[in-house]
């Protein structure tokens, strides 16, 4: 008769670490779940809002006059853009910075008033004593002036694409020639202090927007007026000397671990 | 003899597990926890995940993770002193991590940007 043999507890364990090519599948399981686990990303990225102030003192420059931007004297007068552009694009700088909680911003009216019979040319832009002047006659702070220069580029470009040939009935390589007329605005931005008439921003925001043409209508692109181009990009430099002069908020990435 | 040693194996073997056992429950809690508060900050809810990951530093007070996303979480709440001192804590932590020290980098470039910067540093502060 066969007696049931009794192992001491440490045997055991002893017995069952003694059969390693039992636990060898075992471990390389546990180790492939592992690394598999330790795959995952261990941190997550989480979007956090930033205060940024303002690059200049807003408690000083708390109110501006905005005066008519003129046309950069290096390049030739286009055509197509008509005189009041100038005035054009100081209205849209009040209209953008007057939605500032931080600024007053002088209406039209009333720079029209004070500016009867005034005729702005480039050579405003460096009498910062005379700026300074009119600054006075607003009561304001600072007197925002500038000038804008735009042009347009018009490059011969090729697209390469892939078209169907039902003649060899695949697809297959072809390209097109177009005519690529792109819109650059510069806009120059100037803060004169009107107490110390010095400069305390002087800038220059370039913007552009491109567009494909065929020779029939880049014939046409060239008579059509092109106001509304320049205030699509006036619109967008006075966004960005806005956003630099005021207090906002940006987003920017953290990292939280897991 | 045998019948002894079998129970103070046993015994040993019982209290090792126990320790074992606590200490994977509050690492499984910590996991817990942080897994909560990420996925509560990421839809916004900053407080809550604060209120998780305090909890997890008054678990663990020397977990480098827990005091970066406490900092995180106190630059998103606009806390900037609290974060960038949560920030250098893990740092301290964990000096050898590159996201800690992304996160306490830029946090320092966002005192800066937003004016909030103390008048008391030093220049070997800035440098750092």
């Amino acid at each position: 008769m066969l007696k049931k043999q009794h192992f001491p507890f440490s045997q055991r364990l002893q017995q069952v670490f003694q059969l390693p090519t039992k636990l060898i599948p075992t471990c390389f399981i546990v180790l492939i779940s592992f690394t598999l686990f330790s795959c995952g990303k261990k941190f997550a990225r989480v979007p956090i809002n930033i205060k940024v102030q303002s690059e200049i003192d807003i408690n000083t420059y708390s109110n501006f006059a905005v005066l008519p931007f003129v046309s950069d004297k290096n390049t030739t007068k286009l055509d197509e853009l008509p005189d009041d552009i100038g005035p054009e694009i100081a209205q849209i700088l009040r209209s953008v910075l007057g939605r500032q909680k931080h600024f007053e911003v002088v209406n039209k009216q009333e720079t029209d008033r004070i500016m009867t019979g005034e005729v702005i040319e480039d050579g405003w832009l460096t009498d910062t004593e005379r700026l300074s002047e009119l600054g006075q006659y607003f009561e304001v702070k600072g007197v925002i002036v500038g000038s804008y220069r735009f042009y347009t580029d018009t490059r011969p470009r090729r697209y390469y694409g892939e078209r169907y040939s039902p003649q060899q009935q695949r697809y297959i390589m072809d390209y097109q020639d177009y005519m690529q007329k792109t819109y650059l605005l510069s806009l120059r931005v100037m803060i004169i202090d009107v107490d110390t008439q010095k400069i305390i921003w002087d800038e220059s925001y370039r913007q552009s927007s491109a567009e494909a043409h065929n020779i029939g209508s880049f014939v046409f692109s060239q008579m059509a007026p092109q106001q509304t181009t320049m205030r699509e990009l006036s619109k967008r430099a006075v966004t960005d000397f806005t956003r630099q002069i005021s207090p906002h908020y940006e987003q920017e990435d953290r990292f939280l671990m897991r | 003899m045998r019948k002894i040693y079998n129970i103070l194996t046993l015994s040993v073997l019982v209290i090792m597990f126990t320790f074992i056992g606590c200490a994977s429950h509050d690492t499984a809690k910590i996991q817990a926890y942080n897994q909560f508060a990420i996925k509560t900050a990421q839809v916004g809810l900053w407080n809550e995940a604060i209120y998780r990951w305090k909890q997890i530093v008054s678990i663990d007070p020397d977990n480098a993770a827990a005091h970066n996303n406490l900092g995180v979480a106190y630059e998103a709440t606009g806390n900037i002193q609290e974060a960038e001192a949560a920030y250098q804590r893990a740092t301290e932590l964990d000096p050898d991590s590159k996201y800690f020290r992304i996160n306490y980098r830029r946090c320092r470039l966002h005192i800066r940007r937003s004016g909030a910067e103390s008048s008391d540093k030093t220049p070997k502060d800035e440098e750092q």
